[in-house]
């Protein structure tokens, strides 16, 4: 029989981490020496105990220093964790209003595309003003507009066309921005008024948007 | 895969490992959290094709070593010189039937830091040397002799106490 194997060499076997090439006598060896068989059985019996002994996520494992570790906090932690990492992606609210709109059979109170017309029927319904310009020098055209709630608040809603396809603009005094998936948006600042862009258009036309409300 | 689908499965890998480390629920918590935010924070500059577990361990780890309970750990365990090292503790003698789990849990918290984290990384976690290596950013040959000596002193505890 050839030499016993070495400490180390069991210990590698038994990790799964001996080369290749020395797989093959190892254990030929293993399989006529009961001696480092021993050693072998007892090495990974050692791994499988710490790896049970070591997992703490079934409750109450340590000695206590504060109360049990309940195992509904670790829930409620991992819940939480969702919820941290799901703020970013999942603020769909201009969204869903956006998709509203435009499922309605009226999506606009005020139906013009004259913003000489569109301006002055938000006055009296919002606690702010702002500008429309002029957009017959761009690719948009406005189709009309509405009063919206957003977080309790009046938000002022235009809808913009560009050739078929409808823009939401939402404009008001505390306009979340959103992270959306399916649509594309922009948001920006001017006046002291938040304005977010939502459609399903290119990033380049809702920056042509902005630029033509600045 | 976004950074979601491929970090909430290694939660509760990472929340034991934390708890290990800390010793502490709370910090625990905390350093999860802290660990999936700074994640988080950092994914775009993850690159694709490197590790991505060991990535998340590495962040949780150094996460915990500018702690306070973390640099608190360090300054009390100077690690030790891994090359005067010479193998100890027959395995052969040691038959775990009767170590029961509280036994290795009193030994696994014992170990220094260094070496509890290697034992935790390859035996719960499963890691290879090189995963190891990676999340702890240490030469592999370091894995390996304090990856022994972490057995042995397991090892050794086990047999005073019986």
């Amino acid at each position: 029989m050839s030499e016993h194997l070495s400490a180390a060499t069991i210990e590698s076997y038994a990790d799964g981490e001996l080369p290749a090439d020395r797989v093959p006598e190892t254990e030929e060896h293993l399989r006529d020496c009961v001696a480092c068989a021993g050693k072998l059985v007892a090495q990974l019996q050692l791994k499988r105990s710490i790896r049970e002994a070591a997992w703490t996520i079934t409750p109450d494992v340590f000695p206590r220093r504060r109360p049990r570790w309940p195992y509904a906090a670790l829930a409620a932690a991992a819940a939480a964790l969702v919820i941290v990492l799901a703020i970013p992606r999942r603020n769909t609210e201009l969204a869903d209003l956006h998709t509203t709109i435009l499922a309605s059979a009226n999506p606009v109170d005020v139906i013009s595309t004259d913003r000489h017309t569109v301006k002055p029927w938000f006055e009296g319904k919002l606690p702010f003003s702002f500008p429309i310009p002029e957009l017959g020098a761009t690719p948009f055209r406005l189709a009309g507009g509405r009063v919206v709630y957003v977080h309790e608040e009046p938000v002022a809603y235009l809808m913009v066309m560009k050739g078929a396809h409808r823009i939401s603009l939402f404009v008001g005094r505390d306009v979340p921005a959103p992270r959306l998936d399916a649509f594309e948006s922009l948001a920006w600042s001017k006046g002291g008024l938040r304005y977010v862009a939502i459609g399903d258009v290119a990033r380049a036309d809702l920056e042509a948007l902005r630029d033509a409300f600045r | 895969m976004t950074f979601e689908e491929q970090a909430m499965p290694l939660f509760p890998s990472l929340y034991n490992y934390a708890r290990w480390l800390t010793r502490e629920p709370h910090e625990a918590e905390d350093l999860v959290q802290e660990t999936y935010l700074k994640a988080l924070r950092g994914f775009a500059s993850f690159r694709e094709g490197t590790n991505f577990r060991a990535w998340m361990f590495r962040i949780l780890r150094n996460t915990f070593l500018t702690s306070r309970t973390g640099l608190r750990a360090t300054a009390m365990q100077p690690i030790e010189d891994d090359d005067q090292f010479v193998a100890d503790g027959d395995p052969e003698t040691i038959f775990l039937h009767h170590a029961n789990a509280e036994v290795l849990r009193d030994a696994i918290l014992a170990l220094p830091l260094e070496f509890r984290e290697v034992l935790l990384l390859a035996d719960v976690e499963n890691m290879s040397y090189r995963e190891v290596s990676e999340a702890l950013s240490i030469p592999v040959g370091t894995v390996t002799s304090r990856l022994t000596r972490a057995r042995a002193k397991v090892r050794k505890r086990i047999q005073e106490k019986r």
